[in-house]
């Protein structure tokens, strides 16, 4: 067989990259329409060369063998736990919190989008470790650990939305390496417990802080007045939207943070129900190719990684869509691939990266 | 090994078939909510869409009143026009700046640094870009709002000081807050908002800035208010009666019309300022406006230093005034008041002469007093030493703040040994104490702590009062006060006989023949005072002071209170280059003990209130909590 042969396409899961290109072009259409004729104009050029980077970040991971990153986890861990340490003691304020690294020509990165994916990778090598129907203690704990140590960080900088984002692979790794019914009762009371009862035993006051520490805007705004003009702009999309860049809500400026977390409400409005259904859609495709991949993933730290991966960034997905239509509160999530920001968009083309690895490399005598 | 994976996978299967389901179930379910919304509510949702104009300003509360102990307005609100910038609303940055840069004459930069500032912040929240518009530029703003909605005029208040640099020190002013005090008062102020930055208006911030509401309303495509979804009303400011006396102020502020220095009036029983002059001043009504490049210069230059608080922040000499102190370390020791040393115009003290005024032949301590003869505190100081002239410094609270509800006090020098040692490495020369005792030399007091000392021998029980602004707090919709609660009293540890000896020479000052302010007497108010005048540079030849220039003429003292028993007022005047303190300080010091004990007493707002001690905790507190 000749070399060329390795990077044959049908070895490419070519489905599950259309889905993810696809979303990204879309993202970099709307960030390009909210951002037209503000001070922000020009983020949609920056998102471009995200992608530059977000490319090579998904070839560099996906031409690595998985294995040989699971096998690492632990180091490529402890790594970026220094970063993670080193940002609330060290690291520069912006906007109120410490969650950046300053880089060259106004660049800066967000660690803690990135620490995602070694959390990913030493989730799936644990759960490797582990193959009877059901967990041992030990590899709970060791999960346990893997998420929280990260989370307390990010909660130390403070950045509760990106902490937020870690809790569908806490899920995924529990509920996939198989815990009992009893352990699932149990987790569940004790999480209702722990928020309702921390809810009842706050003052009025540090209520109010909470909430505005969830949502910026209820502090600048009577409540809710983000979500009614997302709302607004949603439903006045009609069926087919009124047409790229001629949404009167995001381009007047009603929609608050069109081009980040309501991305989604700005081409629900210009796009229309059609619009969404095919976002939805290529979330779905995403997550279906990503079910596929692991099915038929080599091994299980594979199938794992991929799992893992497919369920953190479609859950994100759902709850951004449900949060821009007023289901869910608003509490700073992005939408995947889409929503401007580049650490977000070169993390989320690296975890895409590490489910191709684990597609290209399904059959075992390769 | 593929084998046995194979094997492992199958509860892995199972599951993902389970979340396969719930994924799609929740997928259908965000389909059906757009579909609901999208569709079925579509058109709803577009008309919305259409009228929606939905705007949020906030309104700013009315700032509480400052009025005189009697009512007088001292700082009031009037009507003022900001201008306001919605980003969101803004197509073109450059051009709007442009656009309403040239209306209002400011560079395009400035008003872009204003933008830049509030860049984090959401951009529905309007960006302050201008104060005080002129009534011609609110009329040609609103008369382009088709092409530039972006520009909204908000209609507020205004701080107006209406009596101008009348107590302009103790009322301070206010000015944009900055960056330090909004992170200090976050929550509490928006970035472009007036905080008060001196004076009263800084100390009791949190007491007259009450809190701010907010108004949603809808306006047309033309720009135009349709209609209001939600109004917040604004709380407004607590209103704050201050202890001083318009009346009296006025007398004092006329006086320094022309005058440098200042002026305390006292109740030297509660330590209410009556009046607060430092002189020349800045009309804080410039603060509240623009301050044009060139003012500020004009201000900053100024020789006399205007924006300088000579009442607590600058330091003099007390000269001569210093006697009455050294009398009490005298009398402290033991030395019989009755005592007499000979003054012959001069006298020999560690090998070197030191001058006196005058030829005052055998003097006893209230004679000392009464003709201010150096002599005699020339010999008494050498016999008390500098520590024991520094006790009695300190006994009346010199060194030390005097706890006055304004920031940024000065306490001066009281030199003693310890004193040398510790701030100029060397020991004190006996020498200098002769200078000393007289209030020359390293001494230092700023008027107001020389106000709180004259109260301690005013009283009877010699309690050192703590000087305060701060009269009674109102709260604005229900009424209710809060008066001035006086921290843990002080007083000065006269022996018996003592006090009542130094106020014999003080009386006699001012009331009998020879007293160096004799001119200044008032028939029936018995003041009690001492002058003093300080050397500006070392005159070889005083009686060629009359050629000296301005600036090397001395500083002139009077600090004294009246009526001699039971005194109701306690006065300190300081004028620089007044030459005497007999000639420039003590009219003044007559004229307010003369208005404030003639004046007829009208049942003060305080009467009342101090009947409700429970209501009196805040003010207190709001006082300390700024005063850093």
């Amino acid at each position: 067989m000749s070399r060329l042969a390795v990077f044959l396409p049908r070895r490419i899961d070519l489905t599950f990259l259309l889905a993810f290109v696809v979303l990204t072009a879309v993202g970099i259409a709307m960030v390009y329409s909210t951002t037209f004729g503000t001070f922000r104009a020009g983020l949609s050029g920056r998102q471009l060369l995200f992608v530059v980077f977000g490319l090579a970040a998904a070839a560099v991971l996906a031409f690595i063998d998985y294995r040989i990153l699971l096998r690492y986890s632990p180091w490529i861990f402890a790594a970026s736990l220094l970063v993670l340490v080193y940002l609330p003691l060290f690291g520069p304020r912006i906007a109120g919190s410490k969650s950046w690294i300053r880089l060259w020509g106004g660049f800066q990165i967000q660690p803690s989008e990135f620490v995602k994916l070694s959390v990913a990778l030493l989730l799936a090598r644990l759960l490797e470790g582990d193959d009877r129907p059901f967990l041992s203690g030990k590899t709970v704990a060791a999960i346990a650990g893997t998420i929280g140590v990260p989370v307390i960080l990010i909660l130390l900088q403070p950045d509760l939305g990106v902490a937020l984002t870690y809790m569908p692979m806490a899920g995924t790794a529990l509920f996939f390496g198989g815990l009992r019914a009893r352990w699932w009762i149990l987790l569940i009371v004790l999480g209702t417990l722990l928020v309702g009862g921390s809810w009842f035993l706050l003052k009025e006051y540090q209520k109010d802080r909470i909430r505005t520490f969830l949502d910026p805007g209820l502090a600048a705004q009577g409540a809710g007045y983000q979500v009614r003009q997302a709302r607004i702009a949603i439903g006045s999309g009609g069926i087919a939207g009124k047409g790229w860049m001629k949404g009167t809500q995001s381009r007047l400026g009603f929609l608050p943070v069109r081009h980040t977390d309501f991305i989604f409400a700005a081409l629900a409005e210009e796009w229309g129900f059609l619009g969404v259904s095919g976002i939805l859609g290529l979330y779905g495709l995403f997550l279906a190719r990503g079910f596929a991949i692991a099915r038929d993933a080599r091994d299980r730290g594979g199938a794992m990684l991929t799992l893992i991966l497919t369920i953190n960034i479609t859950t994100e997905a759902l709850v951004n869509v449900a949060m821009n239509v007023g289901v869910l509160p608003t509490t700073g999530i992005t939408l995947p691939f889409v929503s401007y920001g580049g650490s977000s968009l070169i993390a989320c083309w690296g975890m895409a990266g590490l489910c191709l690895s684990v597609a290209y490399r399904r059959f075992v005598n390769v | 090994m593929t084998e046995s994976a194979r094997e492992d996978r199958r509860p892995v299967l199972v599951r993902l078939g389970r979340v396969a389901i719930g994924a799609w179930v929740v997928f259908l379910s965000l389909f059906g909510v757009y579909w609901v919304e999208q569709i079925l509510r579509g058109d709803e949702f577009a008309r919305q869409a259409e009228n929606n104009r939905e705007r949020s300003v906030p309104v700013t509360a009315p700032r509480g009143l400052i009025l005189d102990r009697n009512g007088a307005a001292m700082a009031e609100n009037e009507p003022s026009f900001a201008l306001l910038l919605y980003r969101r609303e803004t197509r073109d940055l450059d051009g709007s700046l442009q656009y309403v840069a040239a209306l209002l004459g400011r560079s395009r930069e400035d008003l872009l640094k204003k933008v830049e500032r509030d860049r984090t912040n959401y951009d529905f929240v309007p960006v302050l870009l201008e104060e005080n518009l002129t009534l011609a530029e609110v009329g040609a703003i609103e008369a382009r709002t088709l092409e530039h909605p972006e520009f909204v005029v908000q209609t507020s208040e205004r701080r107006t000081y209406k009596n101008g640099t009348v107590a302009a020190h103790a009322l301070g002013q206010l000015g944009e807050v900055s960056q330090i005090q909004l992170a200090r008062m976050s929550g509490r102020v928006r970035p472009g908002e007036a905080v008060g930055q001196k004076g009263v208006e800084a100390a009791y911030q949190d007491l007259l800035a009450g809190s701010s509401g907010a108004r949603t309303f809808i306006i047309d495509s033309y720009g135009r208010e349709t209609a209001e979804l939600e109004r917040v009303e604004p709380v407004p400011g607590n209103t704050l009666y201050l202890t001083i006396d318009l009346g009296l102020q006025q007398i004092a502020e006329e006086y320094f019309a022309s005058r440098v220095g200042a002026a305390v009036a006292l109740d030297p029983k509660t330590g209410e300022i009556l009046a607060f002059v430092s002189s020349p001043s800045v009309d804080p009504n410039l603060f509240t406006r623009r301050v044009s490049r060139k003012e500020w210069a004009e201000i900053l230059e100024d020789p006399d230093h205007p924006l300088n608080d000579r009442v607590l922040q600058n330091l003099y000499s007390p000269g001569s005034v210093w006697k009455a102190f050294a009398a009490y370390g005298i009398l402290k020791r033991g030395i019989d008041p009755s005592e007499r040393v000979h003054c012959s115009g001069a006298a020999t003290f560690y090998g070197r002469s030191f001058r006196c005024h005058g030829v005052h032949g055998n003097v006893d301590l209230a004679t000392a007093l009464q003709v201010s003869c150096d002599v005699y505190f020339y010999t008494m100081g050498k016999r008390l030493g500098i520590d024991e002239l520094a006790e009695a410094g300190h006994a009346f609270g010199f060194g030390r703040p005097t706890g006055i509800d304004l920031s940024h006090e000065k306490v001066g020098i009281v030199p003693s040994n310890a004193w040398s040692l510790s701030v100029r490495k060397h020991p004190w020369y006996p020498g200098e104490t002769i200078s000393a005792v007289i209030g020359q030399g390293p001494v230092l007091v700023s008027p107001l702590q020389m106000s709180r000392a004259f109260a301690a021998l005013a009283n009877a029980d010699g309690a050192l009062p703590t000087p305060h602004l701060f009269h009674i707090g109102e709260n604005f919709r229900s009424g209710e006060r809060f008066i001035y609660r006086p921290p843990v009293k002080e007083s000065v540890p006269f022996p018996p006989g003592v006090r009542e000896t130094i106020v014999e020479g003080l009386w006699r000052v001012v009331n009998v023949p020879g007293g160096t302010a004799y001119a200044s007497r008032v028939a029936g108010l018995d003041i009690c005072g001492k002058t003093g005048s300080v050397q500006v540079v070392g005159q070889k030849d005083t009686k060629k002071a009359h050629l000296l220039s301005y600036e090397l003429k001395d500083h002139g003292w009077f600090a004294g209170f009246a009526p001699r028993s039971d005194p109701k007022i306690v006065v300190v005047v300081f004028v620089e280059h007044g030459e005497h303190g007999a000639s420039a300080a003590a009219p003044l010091a007559a004229k307010l003990c003369a208005a404030w004990l003639q004046k007829p007493r009208p049942a003060l707002p305080g009467a009342e209130a101090a009947a409700r001690p429970a209501a009196a905790q805040e003010a207190p507190a709001a006082g300390a909590g700024n005063g850093g």
